[in-house]
């Protein structure tokens, strides 16, 4: 018979990595698509042009509000990516 | 928030496979501890991943000069430089720290949840024996 603490201790968490990937898409899609509206909207000489380099990797990103749309989709996919990567190989290796 | 649960409802938590012994599952579920090594190895593999992809693309992209921000890393992570080589060495930076922090973030959620949890237990044992004196 186990006690509870080590019921509690042998137990491991498990992630569910679709799930991870949806979260950390919608968090970084809507982090970029905040981030370059902010810089739309506040304005300037030189708009955005540190997050503009982002274009290098997301062809058709820039800052304005339809950038923001294209980088909302760039994001949601690259957080994807890593959400569901990450609970996989945790998984994996949890599991070992 | 106070969340109690009396015996029946954590009796219908629990399957019947799980012994009377056993914690039930959906308690299991919330406070078991995250896997450090598993958390480590998963950030290490994104983050390393990460980096490795990012200076490919730009490697194969080219032009002049090359990935000139991007390079500014080499300040952190020695040896890196946006070349063919330097990918490599970026995947080997990445892995190591995202090990890093991966490992680290495990540990603080750990020690929330076992803190949350000693929270709880010294909670129920204060309703549970705080009238203790009322009955002598």
């Amino acid at each position: 018979m186990l006690r509870e603490e080590e019921q509690l201790a042998k137990a491991v968490v498990k992630l569910n990595a679709k799930l991870l990937g949806i979260v950390f898409g919608m968090l970084l899609g809507i982090g970029m698509f905040l981030a370059t509206n902010f810089l739309v909207l506040k304005g300037g000489e030189n708009v955005g042009q540190h997050l503009v380099l982002l274009s290098q990797f997301f062809p058709g990103y820039s800052v304005t509000f339809l950038g923001s749309l294209v980088g909302f989709a760039y994001a949601f996919a690259v957080g994807l990516v890593i959400g569901s990567v990450l609970g996989a190989v945790y998984n994996k290796v949890a599991r070992a | 928030m106070k969340v109690r649960l009396g015996r029946a409802a954590l009796k219908e938590l629990m399957t019947e496979e799980e012994s009377q012994d056993q914690l039930p599952s959906a308690l299991l579920l919330a406070f078991a501890p995250m896997h450090r090594t598993a958390m480590g190895a998963a950030f290490g593999v994104v983050l390393g991943g990460l980096l490795f992809l990012m200076t490919m693309a730009l490697v194969v992209k080219g032009g002049y000069p090359v990935g000139p921000t991007l390079s500014l890393l080499g300040h952190f992570f020695f040896g890196y430089t946006v070349t063919f080589f330097g990918a490599f060495v970026g995947l080997l930076w990445g892995l190591g720290v995202g090990f890093l922090l991966g490992w680290g973030f495990a540990v603080v959620r750990n020690l929330i949840v076992w803190s949350w949890l000693v929270l709880i237990r010294s909670r129920a044992e204060m309703d549970e024996y705080g009238d203790f004196l009322d009955h002598m």
